[in-house]
């Protein structure tokens, strides 16, 4: 089946990439031992990264949201039915985590990092993509 | 169809995600979970463990550094129950307080606890609940309740050491002693045994403690 929304897909594949490029830096900070740069120069970032909320048994979070943007890569490359609920998918468990994620930062970490933040907010619009992708493809059955 | 099915697939992993999440988090930062973990290891002011322990490691630490608290709720607990609990290493805490007025602040709670041989309990007290640095969190409620949270700990006699200008002669010294021996990150962990000494200063997993106690053990 052909598909439109080239430029649905087009952003997908460019939010996924700022994506993987900013949990990239946060998965080498962490394992380095080193302290994110925060802009402005606040410590927020050293502190969510060290927080006992920065890993998940053991794994940190920087490397679950490596893994989920390298799926919307691949859900971007393959797109078609798989690729579009592939990425739906994805991208709502990564907007539900993050959405917890930033509670944790606001409400008990007590520190804000602002690479969490675009994260974040780069999942929530991974979201409308394919939201509105699989809109489309349900709309074209 | 598929797409509730997805939705319903997306809640689970997320909730499950957070659930593991805030196993991870939950901490053992209660009172009564320090006492147990510290029983049967000796105290003696900022020491823990045997005296006779063939390795010391020495903790240069700054209770607002953010690593520090990392190091202090990941890996220390497995540094105690490996090495500590059984006599092979002891443990001195280098309190160094120079992120901050707050970190003076904590410093002194800390060393006041230590006058009592408490101070290993109020350490990981202050870590489990460390907020962000310079944020304002060292209030004396915040350290008055990790006070009382701490078994054994006399709170008035408590309150009586930590006031006024106490510790700044030892503090002082930490600094003196960190800045002859080229320490100025936090954490950074000195090894001391019969078979020399070696620092890790940019502590990144537990192997790298374990390797450094091999190195300087003698055996």
């Amino acid at each position: 089946m052909a598909l439109k929304g080239g430029y649905t897909r087009a952003a997908l594949l460019a939010l996924a990439t700022f994506g993987v490029l900013i949990s990239a830096y946060l998965t080498w900070t962490h394992f380095a031992g080193l302290s994110p740069v925060c802009t402005g120069g606040g410590a927020g970032c050293e502190t969510v990264q060290a927080s006992r909320y920065a890993t998940v048994l053991g794994i940190p979070v920087a490397l679950l949201g490596l893994i989920s943007y390298a799926g919307l890569i691949l859900s971007a490359t393959l797109w078609g039915e798989v690729g579009i609920y592939l990425g739906f998918l994805i991208s709502l468990i990564g907007t539900l985590f993050s959405a917890y994620l930033t509670y944790l930062e606001v409400f008990v970490i007590e520190a804000l990092c602002q690479w969490c933040l675009a994260s974040a907010a780069i999942m929530v619009l991974t979201l409308v993509c394919t939201s509105l992708a699989t809109r489309q493809l349900t709309q074209a059955r | 169809m598929l797409l509730t099915l997805l939705v319903a697939v997306a809640i689970v992993v997320a909730a499950l995600l957070v659930v593991l999440s805030q196993l991870g988090g939950a901490g053992g930062g209660s009172g009564e979970d320090v006492g147990e973990f510290y029983s049967g290891i000796p105290q003696d002011g900022t020491t823990l463990g045997k005296g006779g322990a063939p390795v010391t490691v020495y903790l240069y630490e700054d209770f607002q550094c953010p690593f520090c608290g990392q190091f202090s709720r990941e890996m220390f607990p497995d540094l105690v129950d490996d090495y500590v609990r059984d006599g092979e290493v002891k443990l001195v805490s280098e309190t160094m307080a120079f992120l901050g007025p707050d970190s003076v602040t904590a410093a002194r709670a800390a060393l006041a606890a230590g006058e009592q041989n408490r101070y290993w309990p109020y350490y990981t007290l202050l870590y489990e609940d460390q907020g962000q640095e310079n944020s304002g969190y060292v209030t004396d409620d915040f350290l008055r309740g990790l006070a009382e949270e701490t078994p054994g700990l006399d709170v008035g006699e408590w309150e009586d050491q930590r006031a006024g200008d106490t510790f700044v002669k030892e503090l002082e010294a930490v600094q003196s002693r960190a800045q002859a021996s080229g320490i100025n990150s936090t954490p950074t962990l000195v090894f001391k045994g019969p078979d020399g000494q070696t620092k890790i200063d940019r502590l990144t997993n537990y192997d790298q403690i374990s390797s450094s106690i091999d190195k300087v053990d003698g055996s």
